[in-house]
């Protein structure tokens, strides 16, 4: 035996300084990524950034305009709009994350199933087909409509409404993936198909999945505001964006602010993650995730 | 052609048939016995037993989603919990604003959105472009309603030249109908613009660089005339697509918007039904827009063939 012999798994390849190359090239996708960070920051650390209880009622400064006092205003309960925004970060970025990794979760497991058994194929294809055939936001109303108001069961509706497009996009990667000699290579050296998955599929499913979940993360924060907005979302207690928004909306042609600050703070951070979004598929392969 | 316009047609019946088994699903799992809603608080057990078993609710799973779909097929949704009128009715109802809304919309987001397309893509690189891509990125991030509340802010309370709310049917005049819909369209139709737009151009530049392009222009034909029928021909499929696609968001939207302006449509039915918590008109909106965005990628994929004479199945 003169023959080196491979370890049976090879060290990944690193690549130093990818993601700084990347952020280089990128410039609006860095631009991104540092908003979102600042997001996240504000986010994390909201009780330290000057913030008042963000639930406190405060009836006697009612819907004050902003002042040096309350940098956004205070809402028709006298709350501080300025620490409700910032805890409102909270929930719309924990529900675009979750909501990203769910449905990531969900549509590999589908995916992958979907392309390596052939018999559940066309059953869970066609399920998909009718869940995406409900227009999303109308699928997460009524699911919201079957189950008590929480930040789980938003993420639990909009998870449900985003899956079908991700198990569609693996689907095709893992079909593609098995006409690939590294595959026909490895199943006709004796790998089992769990073996095979994890070292071969898994991982080149991986820049696709990042991409996708990436707008699956804009797009859960835009349909989370939505729900809270017309009040079939995160429960009115709880501030996120939404919320603060549809409590505003009475009041919006003579206290703006209220609605305009959170307004500002999902646009913005909606803008981030696509940016980010845009730049990494860019980067990675132009084809690869779609929006719709 | 006519053997798969049958094939495609077919095929929108098991995926229809699918939908209506979740919408139905949905309302079997919906918290609260219909029959205790329907007998009232001084019913007694067996009184609530004699309408259960007279509206059919004491059969199986199967049985009972086999009669529901028979109903459906004859064009009854059933019975709102809260108005008592069919569902039929209270969605023919609100429908004019909703129809009217959506396709103005649509309308507004092609007119933009294609010529918008085709410039960037015929100057790649230049601030013309460039703005495009910039307003698809911030069409798709700003949620409809921020964009609804802005034009509504400017437009209406600041420069009062369009009302902030409400919706006038056509039959007030063609004018105050119009000028109501402005601002929700606009609105509704941003992220449509910028999905049309950003297609358009990437399937702008994919046909510009073929060879037909170059022999059109080395004989001289002009460049509108190249950019818009022979380019624009070519690149119709992708965008005939995802102008099918966009529908489910025009949808959503559709919902949020009517909110914001105070429209009484469709969006405004399914909002209050949700807060009301009335199944059979959750259950009635939900299977018709997902019938009508099914509907209309039928149509998209029968309109291939128009588009583009080589696509033979």
């Amino acid at each position: 035996m003169s023959a080196t012999i491979l370890p049976d798994v090879l060290p990944p390849v690193v690549r130093r300084g990818a993601v700084w190359g990347f952020l280089r090239r990128h410039p609006t996708a860095a631009l991104g990524a540092a908003i979102l960070v600042v997001m996240v920051a504000i986010a994390v650390f909201a009780p330290f950034l000057g913030t008042v209880n963000p639930i406190a009622i405060d009836p006697i400064h009612r819907l004050e305009d902003p002042s040096a006092r309350h940098w956004f205003g205070t809402d028709m309960l006298g709350r501080d709009v300025y620490s409700r925004t910032l805890y409102g970060a909270r929930i719309s970025l924990g529900v675009g994350f979750a909501v990203a990794l769910c449905a990531a979760a969900a549509g590999t497991l589908v995916g992958v199933s979907a392309g390596f058994v052939r018999l559940l194929d066309g059953i869970l294809m066609r399920v998909m087909d009718g869940l995406m055939s409900i227009p999303p936001i109308l699928l997460a109303i009524a699911l919201m409509a079957l189950t008590r108001a929480s930040v789980g069961n938003v993420i639990l509706a909009i998870s449900v409404s985003e899956f079908p497009r991700v198990s569609r996009l693996v689907r095709g990667i893992v079909l593609s993936l098995r006409e690939q000699p590294f595959v026909e290579a490895a199943i006709a050296a004796g790998t089992r198909t769990p073996a095979l998955i994890r070292r071969h599929i898994l991982p080149n499913l991986m820049a696709a999945l990042l991409v996708q979940a990436t707008f699956t993360c804009a797009s859960a924060m835009i349909t989370e505001a939505i729900l809270s907005f017309i009040g079939a979302g995160t429960p009115p207690i709880i501030p996120s964006w939404g919320n603060i928004m549809a409590e505003g909306r009475a009041l919006w042609e003579i206290k703006p602010y209220i609605v305009f600050f959170p307004a500002v703070f999902l646009s913005v951070t909606v803008l981030a993650v696509n940016l980010l979004g845009d730049g990494m598929r860019d980067a990675l392969d132009p084809r690869l995730a779609k929006r719709l | 052609m006519l053997a798969y316009a049958l094939r495609r047609i077919a095929a929108t019946i098991p995926v229809m048939l699918i939908v209506a088994f979740m919408v139905f699903g949905l309302l079997y799992l919906a918290p609260g016995d219909p029959a205790a809603v329907i007998a009232g608080d001084q019913a007694t057990p067996a009184q609530v037993q004699a309408i259960r078993v007279s509206l059919g609710l004491d059969k199986p799973f199967l049985t009972r989603f086999g009669t529901w779909l028979w109903q459906i097929l004859h064009g009854n949704l059933g019975k709102s919990i809260f108005t008592g009128l069919p569902v039929t009715t209270m969605i023919a109802q609100r429908l004019e604003p909703t129809l009217s809304l959506m396709v103005f919309s649509t309308l507004i987001a092609i007119v933009v959105a294609i010529p918008l397309g085709v410039l960037a893509a015929a100057r790649q690189g230049s601030w013309i472009d460039r703005a495009v891509m910039a307003l698809a990125v911030f069409g798709f991030s700003t949620p409809v309603f921020v964009v609804g509340y802005l034009l509504a802010w400017a437009f209406g309370l600041k420069l009062g030249w369009l009302p902030v709310q409400g919706f006038h049917p056509i039959s007030d005049g063609f004018w105050r109908f119009l000028r109501g819909l402005i601002l929700p369209s606009v609105a509704l139709g941003l992220i449509y613009i910028a999905l049309i737009a950003r297609i358009t151009r990437a399937t702008m530049l994919e046909v510009l660089s073929q060879d037909y392009i170059r022999t059109a222009r080395a004989k001289g034909v002009g460049m509108g005339r190249i950019l818009f029928v022979h380019a624009l021909k070519n690149a119709a499929v992708p965008i005939v697509t995802v102008i099918g696609s966009g529908v489910a968001l025009l949808i959503g939207g559709a919902v949020v918007t009517e909110s914001v302006f105070a429209i009484p449509g469709l969006g405004r039915l399914t909002t209050d039904a949700i807060l009301q918590r009335d199944y059979p008109v959750i259950q009635g909106v939900v299977l018709l827009f997902s019938f009508t965005y099914v509907m209309v990628n039928l149509i998209v994929d029968l309109l291939y063939t128009l588009f583009d004479p080589r696509i033979r199945y």
